[in-house]
């Protein structure tokens, strides 16, 4: 019984997930809907249906099915926004410092980002403090 | 409860669709499959629990290292794409 309603609630986290995927108006916010809920939505289902399963070679499954979710969901989520945030032909809109501009401006990521100049559509701070 | 499962995993399938076909870019795209597998996985899960068989449980531990390669393949192309 218990471990259906911590499945129901995965499921349930999942949505909110998707929901969050359709009415967001940016990548770069998508992905973070995305990538944020569906962790811990998979991870609660699995660890619901641990909870009804009696077999363990099927609970090894998918505990190790949630822990290489777990692994590599933010992995690729890191890769999609950074290469989101350096294609030229994505808007993307940030509020607040950006960080990763600061970092580049600075030289303190590799060579293969500091090849590209994004062309700044964004409005960071940067922008406002200088004026042409 | 399994079923009100198995209608919640379904109409977030039915979003994460609807972001694939409408996403304006190839970012939005990869976001829609990534949460279409994520779902699947889901559903694979929840089917096991509820028929008490786990012969597709491998499926599941496959699926989530072919996503997790495929995501960092179209990101190479995404950031390719803007030269």
């Amino acid at each position: 019984m218990i471990g259906e309603v911590i499945v129901l609630f995965g499921a349930v986290l999942t949505l909110l997930s998707a929901i969050g995927v359709v009415r967001f108006p940016d990548a770069l916010s998508r992905m973070h809907a995305l990538t944020k809920a569906s962790t811990v939505g998979f991870g609660l289902i699995a660890i619901g249906a641990c909870l009804n399963m009696t077999n363990a070679n099927d609970i090894t499954s998918v505990l190790l099915a949630a822990g290489l979710q777990l692994l590599t969901l933010p992995v690729a989520a890191t890769l999609i926004a950074h290469s989101t945030y350096w294609a030229h032909r994505i808007p993307v809109r940030i509020d607040g410092g950006d960080e990763l501009r600061q970092a580049a401006d600075a030289g303190r990521l590799g060579r293969r980002t500091l090849r590209r100049n994004r062309p700044t559509t964004h409005d960071g701070p940067d922008q406002e403090s200088s004026p042409s | 409860m399994i079923g009100a499962t198995y209608l919640v995993l379904a109409a977030a399938f039915v979003c994460f669709a609807f972001r694939l076909v409408r996403g304006p870019t190839l970012a939005d795209r990869v976001i829609g499959i990534d949460g279409m597998l994520m779902v699947g996985l889901g559903l694979i899960v929840v089917q096991a629990e509820d028929t008490g068989r786990g012969a597709f449980l491998q499926v599941a531990v496959m699926l989530t290292l072919v996503g997790f390669i495929g995501t960092a393949v179209v990101a190479r192309f995404i950031e390719g794409q803007g030269e």
